[in-house]
């Protein structure tokens, strides 16, 4: 009797076991399929409501958090506060010659998003649990026009991509996760590169492949590429800012041909998003 | 563990509202820069009351849940959280837990292994980039969190399934003899 109960065990471990590699091996590299699409449409409403109940809790418990982290970064802003204001003078005399400049060439379009693309804007509902993935979900999908490969930004900056799309939600592959790579360049200078993250820091980026003879420089910020060429494109469009360059030191950049910057947008504190839908796809 | 309809059916909520909670919640808080992740302290608990089958079946429901909702491949978290379950299944049939701290510990101690199981899948599957030193100091706090979260969760978990948990009989007391005349 013991034994069979053993042997029964057994085999149901084996059969999980086989059935997780199986599994990985069925969907791995396929971004979404159709179970997991039918289990995240059956899921969104109920955690469009869970999210919407537990708000209150999480603003609660986050309030301490950013207390205990207000508390050093304090004395730290109160110094960049009197670089700011030395620096917000010469900004207001770029900006009207940008805007100037913008009207000459007639590349105004009254906003940041780029003509073509239609934002959406959707709030985030959910959070990958582990360090090793940052994606989240937010509560816009293909019935607002959302569609897989549409840039996702906020009010500071790129924030990621989405990876898979429901009738109601999305999947956001966040610039932090593993399998994100993303086409800038460094203005004013021009230089190109390829973004990635540094897996486990939100708040770090890396900008790789970079040409070693022309110079990055601390403070300068990093764009999206937007390159478009023989019928294929980017997904992302050109002009979104993505960070600030924050080391940028020579052998780094000769040796391993990158530098690296800090996101504009915070990935950790993410609440509302705008994906771009439409645009060019190729 | 007995395992009645309505059993299965807690069963059933309690990795629902788990993997609920976490992705609303859990997920969405942070303390000391780090999210608390209960997902395998739930399957940690339920290996402890359920022993090596509960423990592996649900960790590999969580896991499966996890992934469709979150559409990472499927398969990873599954893998992970059934090895955890069943690490403390084995626990549960081999030892006794006769202290309070055993849940908390264990909770701590598997979702290190937990996170470093995700980690280990990442780099199995060949798509973990550079790793910042940061993920270990994030991957130890999410243990600590484990500590704290896991003595609750253990007697909720508990006291959710106890329709269904295999006592100990207790002893019978023994009355002191008599001793005529003294």
């Amino acid at each position: 009797m013991y034994r069979k109960q053993v042997r029964r065990r057994r085999a149901v471990l084996a059969l999980l076991i086989v059935g997780s590699f199986a599994l990985l091996t069925l969907t791995y590299g396929q971004g979404s399929d159709s179970v997991q699409r039918g289990v995240s449409a059956i899921f969104s409403p109920i955690q469009a409501v869970a999210d919407r109940a537990l708000k209150p809790a999480r603003d609660l418990v986050n309030w301490f958090d950013k207390t205990f982290d207000a508390r050093g970064r304090n004395s730290r802003l109160e110094s960049e506060l009197e670089a700011a204001r030395r620096q917000a003078v010469g900004g207001r005399a770029a900006l009207a010659e940008n805007g100037e400049l913008r009207k000459l060439l007639s590349l105004d379009r009254g906003g940041a998003i780029p003509s073509g693309y239609e934002p959406a804007t959707g709030r985030v509902i959910a959070r990958s649990p582990t360090v090793w993935y940052a994606a989240v979900t937010i509560d816009v999908g293909s019935g607002d026009g959302v569609r897989v490969d549409d840039p996702v930004v906020n009010g500071e900056g790129l924030v990621g991509a989405v990876s898979a799309v429901t009738a109601g939600s999305a999947q956001v592959r966040l610039l932090a996760d593993n399998s994100s790579a993303v086409s800038a360049r460094v203005v004013p200078v021009g230089v190109q590169g390829v973004v990635k993250p540094e897996v486990g820091d939100p708040g770090h980026l890396i900008l790789d492949f970079i040409d070693s003879t022309r110079k990055v420089h601390k403070g300068q910020a990093v764009v999206t590429a937007g390159w478009r060429a023989q019928g294929i494109a980017s997904r992302f469009p050109p002009n979104i800012p993505i960070g600030e360059v924050t080391r940028a030191s020579l052998e780094e950049q000769e040796a391993s041909q990158q530098v690296q910057l800090r996101p504009y947008a915070d990935l950790r504190d993410l609440e509302t998003v705008q994906v771009l839908t439409g645009g060019w796809r190729g | 563990m007995i395992l009645t309809s309505n059993i299965l059916a807690r069963l059933v909520a309690i990795v629902v509202l788990g993997v609920l909670l976490q992705l609303s919640f859990f997920s969405q808080v942070a303390l000391f820069h780090t999210s608390p992740d209960v997902l395998p302290a739930i399957v940690v608990s339920l290996g402890l009351l359920g022993g090596t089958m509960a423990g592996a079946v649900s960790g590999f429901s969580v896991g499966f849940l996890l992934d469709c909702l979150l559409v990472q491949p499927l398969g990873g978290g599954s893998l992970v959280l059934l090895g955890v379950g069943y690490l403390a299944g084995m626990f549960r049939e081999r030892f006794e837990i006769h202290s309070p701290l055993v849940p908390p510990l264990l909770c701590m101690g598997l979702t290190l292994v937990a996170e470093l199981g995700f980690g280990a899948v990442e780099l199995m599957l060949g798509s973990a980039g550079t790793i910042s030193g940061l993920a270990i100091r994030d991957v130890a706090v999410k243990s600590i969190f484990a500590f704290f979260l896991g003595w609750p969760i253990y007697l909720g978990l508990r006291r959710a399934l106890r329709p269904a948990l295999v006592e100990e009989p207790v002893a019978p007391r023994r009355n002191r003899p008599t001793v005529l005349g003294a």
